[in-house]
């Protein structure tokens, strides 16, 4: 029997909410018993559920769990039902750089100082856009360095490392 | 050419001499780091850096305040813990993080005895049972004979599960063999309110936050919980007085560095911190507080306070059954 | 009557007290201190609150130690400039780049950015800084003639009223979306657990952070932010197949229309009242200001219709309302010497430092103090408003710039905003995982604003609910208990309120079924 799915957005955004839900009931109630004796050891230790005059920790995430992963289902059986918009194509390359360049800030601001993980970071992100000409990228990415540096190191005071760790004492502080 | 790259190497120079990092000949010669593993703002946080004012002046080099905050503290003095014991980085250690985290955390990543050398004690503020204004108690005693009547019945506030105000109710429980229910907030500030408004029965409150409450009349104060009474609150009895004897609680900090640090660099640290904590203003400051100046003043009398203060807690931590994940 | 103008007179002469100052061996004669200090917070504000991830938080933490030298007024002074001025400058980014500066702004983001790219910046920036000027005078007076018994009413809620506002609060974020009801709901429960990450208040527990002890005080609501509105957005700009400019080049003007302006009035009055109201509780009082007096005008409005499309009401009314609710937070914290939010704390702090114990008392012993504040909160507020009018030109030019010189430096300063909440690369992983979230949700047709308003409250929510089934010893119906009005009260407006949305949903359904048949 084939399942005709008349809105695929619907479909999907119902399966996303019940993955969540039946997640954080997992999560706060931990694994069943005959599930670990299976496995061996305790898998995911969860939390107390208490009862309902003194609430456990688990209580509110699992209800709200419960509720979530009820309403992914009639979103799914809704999906069946109505017409709906299809899923639009899922675009990668912007996604990926623009995440690529806030990680990589993120992990070599330390190591790097502030100023070379800014250019790292315009470099991958115009990466990702339509355009790319070296000379104005380049550009920007300096213009953009030395403002931060200035308003957020030296302005706002905030504890930034300006210069790379290989450089012992920096002309910047 | 070569002129050129003698000139450079004679610019740079001075830059390489400084980047040498002391070893305690000479320490400090470069900025330290003072965690503070509190949210900017609190009274850990002010006299940090207060502190950290102070020290600038005595030891020349910038003392720069970091606030870590997380996991009630443990994220910040685990990361001195596990520090380069030279002398440049320090942290804000407190009677939650030294004496009562270690038992209510379990997998606690750092020892407060092995991992840490205590340094100096900076604040000790006793804590004050404060009750709502509708409670028929007028003292220690008719607060007793109360909750022995309505076990169950009463609440009591704390700023958080496992801080020194809901321990200090724990403690009271015990000693008196009630039994009264713990109602935990985010923070004594929201306890307060709830308290001013007559929802919660009663509270230990840190006395500085407390007072001005005390004095206007919002709340009124059975009991302070340190030996000798406050200086803050002369007319109220001590528990100890009031039949609870022996009941000795204050929430306490200071300053502590990695276990390894040198011996010289601990001295000439404490030696500032004294020197910072008898200068007037910064006295001044700490009683603003609610803080007196503390009788101990050696590493070797913190050290020993933190080994019994950890005893002390982890037992009543351990019959309470209050626990951390 | 005449007791407050003799008290505004105390406050307006210590605000514009003349002052001898000294810096660095000079000595200035005369010199109007306090203003000074108001204008450079206000300035400071303003920035910070332009600048994606930079709170008023952290740099009212950072300025703690320079009040140590400043005289107690002017220290109180320049701090709240900062935290009025950063609602000013929150309100700017929501419009220009949908990024919500402050938690109060995520609403302003719904129709506000939406008039931006219709080319209508200049308005919509104009009606956010005169709404929150009318809104900031109006509640500044509010505070000055009513604050003891204002002070009084907060007292009266307990966990059972917070818990039933933030119900209301709940049902009235999912009429901010424009799509599917159930989708909405979900996405509203999906925040509320997202917010439950981290450490339990009324048990210890750490929860749903598998040992990453970064997670112990859970997800800021500043990543979740930067994340679902800022990343997000900045991909969904960039994977339009044809190179279409985000802004139209059209700029148009720069001031409201006569018709804005007709529109404008009711929504700002509106909002101002909520505002003040709301703002007074102590814990998400202004938040939920801002989105009530959304939801209200929506309800409320003939133009519900343009609503998310960039309906000027739309940004009238939630900014009156978040800027009445920040004047409005201050009373608490004045009369009672109890901090409505994290900034409230920091200026307990500060008052610490000074070496005064905030509290009721601090009206009878110190006068000039309180006083000199509640003046100077109107004069900053006119401050904001003559700074940011003219400044209007200057964000629309920057709108002109092209995209690809725009994007990168937005996420520049989003990046360096999440970095600096803990110093750690962390919270910018969470950042990119949340933009990935927030494109998801969008591809399948759900909307990030219900899910981040569910975010914030749901721990506030959770909070209050345990506390009050403690206090109650396990009662559930202390909630409509005859013996709490306020509670019940709202937990009827909710249910009034679910079933005024469901019921156009639920006709239209059963239209659609009738006309299958």
């Amino acid at each position: 029997m084939k399942i005709k799915v008349k809105s695929q957005q619907d479909w999907w955004a119902g399966l996303m909410f019940i993955a969540f839900g039946v997640f954080f009931i997992v999560v706060a109630l931990g694994t069943p018993e005959f599930f670990d004796k299976l496995v061996g050891s305790r898998l995911i230790p969860g939390y107390q559920m208490g009862s309902s005059v003194r609430m456990g920790p688990a209580y509110f995430p699992v209800v709200l769990g419960g509720i979530l992963a009820a309403l992914g289902l009639l979103v799914v059986l809704d999906s069946l039902v109505e017409e709906g918009e299809p899923v639009a194509t899922f675009h990668f390359r912007p996604l990926i750089w623009i995440g690529l360049s806030s990680l990589a800030f993120a992990y070599l601001l330390k190591p790097l100082g502030l100023v070379l993980a800014s250019i790292i970071l315009v470099f991958i992100s115009a990466y990702g856009g339509h355009e790319f000409k070296w000379k104005e990228v380049g550009v920007m990415s300096v213009v953009l360095a030395v403002f931060s540096v200035l308003v957020f190191v030296k302005g706002l005071a905030l504890p930034f490392p300006v210069c790379p760790d290989f450089i012992e004492v920096c002309p910047i502080r | 050419m070569a002129r050129l790259l003698v000139l450079v190497w004679l610019a740079a120079a001075p830059f390489f001499a400084a980047a040498q990092s002391g070893h305690s000949a000479g320490w400090p010669t470069r900025p330290l780091r003072l965690i503070v593993p509190y949210a900017a703002g609190g009274p850990v946080d002010i006299s940090a850096r207060l502190l950290a004012a102070k020290l600038q002046e005595d030891l020349g080099q910038p003392v720069v305040p970091d606030n870590r905050p997380g996991a009630g503290g443990n994220i910040g003095v685990d990361l001195v813990a596990k520090s380069a014991p030279d002398g440049y980085a320090l942290v804000m250690s407190a009677i939650a993080t030294l004496a009562i985290n270690p038992s209510l955390y379990p997998g606690l990543p750092y020892d407060p005895l092995r991992d840490l050398r205590h340094v100096a004690l900076l604040v000790q503020v006793p804590n004050v049972l404060i009750v709502t204004n509708d409670l028929p108690a007028k003292n220690v005693q008719e607060l007793i004979v109360l909750a022995k009547q309505r076990p169950g019945k009463l609440d009591f506030g704390s700023g958080s599960t496992g801080s020194t105000g809901h321990l200090a109710g724990e403690m009271f429980k015990q000693m008196t063999g009630t039994y009264m229910v713990h109602i935990p907030y985010k923070g004594s500030a929201p306890a307060l309110a709830d308290m001013m408004a007559g929802r919660v029965h009663l509270m230990f409150d840190n006395l500085a936050s407390a007072l001005p409450s005390i004095r206007t009349g919002k709340v009124r104060a059975l009991a302070t919980t340190t030996l000798r009474r406050s200086s803050f609150l002369p007319e109220a009895p001590t528990l100890d007085e009031s039949g609870l004897k022996g009941f000795d609680m204050t929430t306490w900090w200071g300053v502590s560095a990695p276990e390894k640090t040198p011996q010289p660099v601990v001295e000439r640290l404490s030696a500032a911190i004294l020197k910072a904590m008898d200068a007037p203003d910064f006295k001044e400051r700490l009683r603003g507080m609610g803080s007196d100046a503390p009788a101990i003043r050696t590493p070797e009398q913190f050290t020993a306070f933190v080994s019994n203060e950890l005893r002390v807690y982890s037992a009543l931590v351990k019959r309470s059954g209050a626990k951390a994940d | 009557m005449e007791g407050i103008f003799s008290n505004l007179a105390i406050g307006f002469v210590e605000v514009f007290k003349l002052q001898a100052v000294t810096m660095g061996g000079f000595t200035l004669q005369h010199v109007p201190f306090n203003i000074i200090m108001c204008l450079i917070g206000c300035l400071l504000g303003t920035l910070i609150g332009v600048l994606p991830g930079i709170g008023p938080v952290a740099t009212i933490a950072m300025l703690l130690p320079v009040t140590f030298n400043l005289s107690p007024i002017a220290a109180l002074i320049m701090l709240a400039g900062i935290y009025y001025g950063a609602q000013y400058g929150g309100s700017t980014t929501a419009i220009l780049v949908n990024i919500p500066g402050e938690s109060s702004s995520v609403v302003t983001c719904l129709d506000g950015y939406q008039m931006a790219r219709q080319g209508r910046a200049g308005p919509a920036l104009a009606t956010a800084a005169i709404g929150s000027f009318f809104a900031g005078c109006v509640s500044t007076l509010v505070v000055a003639m009513f604050a003891p018994p204002l002070a009084e009413v907060a007292l009266k809620f307990g966990p059972a009223e917070y818990f039933s506002l933030m119900v209301l609060g709940l049902v009235a974020a999912v009429v901010l979306a424009h799509g599917s009801l159930i989708k909405a709901i979900a996405m509203v429960i999906l925040g509320l657990l997202l917010g439950l990450v981290g450490t339990d208040v009324n048990s210890g527990v750490l929860r749903f952070a598998f040992g990453i002890s970064e997670l112990a005080d859970g997800i800021g609501f500043v990543t979740v932010a930067m994340g679902m509105f800022g990343i997000c957005e900045i991909i969904a700009n960039l994977e339009q197949k044809e190179h279409r400019e985000v802004f139209t080049s059209s700029v148009g003007r720069m001031m409201p229309s006569k018709e804005d302006w007709k529109r404008m009035v009711a929504p700002v009055l509106r909002g101002t009242v909520l505002g003040s109201a709301l703002g007074i509780l102590p814990g998400g009082g202004a938040l939920l200001a801002s989105f009530g007096a959304y939801t209200l005008e929506k309800k409320v409005s003939k133009y519900a219709h343009e609503f998310g499309k960039g309906a000027i009401e739309g940004v009238a009314a939630p900014e009156s309302a978040n800027n009445a609710g920040a004047q409005t937070s201050f009373i608490p914290l004045l009369t009672l010497g109890i901090p409505s939010n994290a900034v409230m704390a920091l200026m307990i702090g500060a008052m610490m430092i000074q070496g005064i114990a905030p509290g009721p008392q601090v009206m009878t012993e110190r006068p000039q103090l309180f006083w000199g504040m509640i003046c100077s909160m109107w004069v900053g507020n006119l401050m904001l408003v003559i700074l940011n009018l003219p400044l209007i030109g200057m964000w629309i030019k920057l709108l002109t710039v092209p995209y690809r010189y725009l994007y990168p430096s937005i996420l520049l300063f989003m990046a360096i905003g999440v970095f600096s909440i803990s110093n750690q690369p962390f919270d910018c992983f969470l950042m990119a995982c949340f933009g990935l979230l927030g494109y998801i949700c969008v591809k399948l047709g759900c909307e990030p604003a219900p899910l981040i308003l569910g975010f914030i409250l749901g721990p506030l929510m959770e909070e209050n609910l345990r506390r009050a089934m403690l206090l109650s010893r396990g009662d559930p119906w202390v909630f409509i208990s005859p013996s709490k009005p306020i509670s019940m009260g709202f937990l009827i407006a909710a249910t009034a309120l679910l079933v005024i949305i469901a019921l156009p949903a639920l006709r239209k359904k059963r239209e659609e079924v009738f006309v299958e048949e």
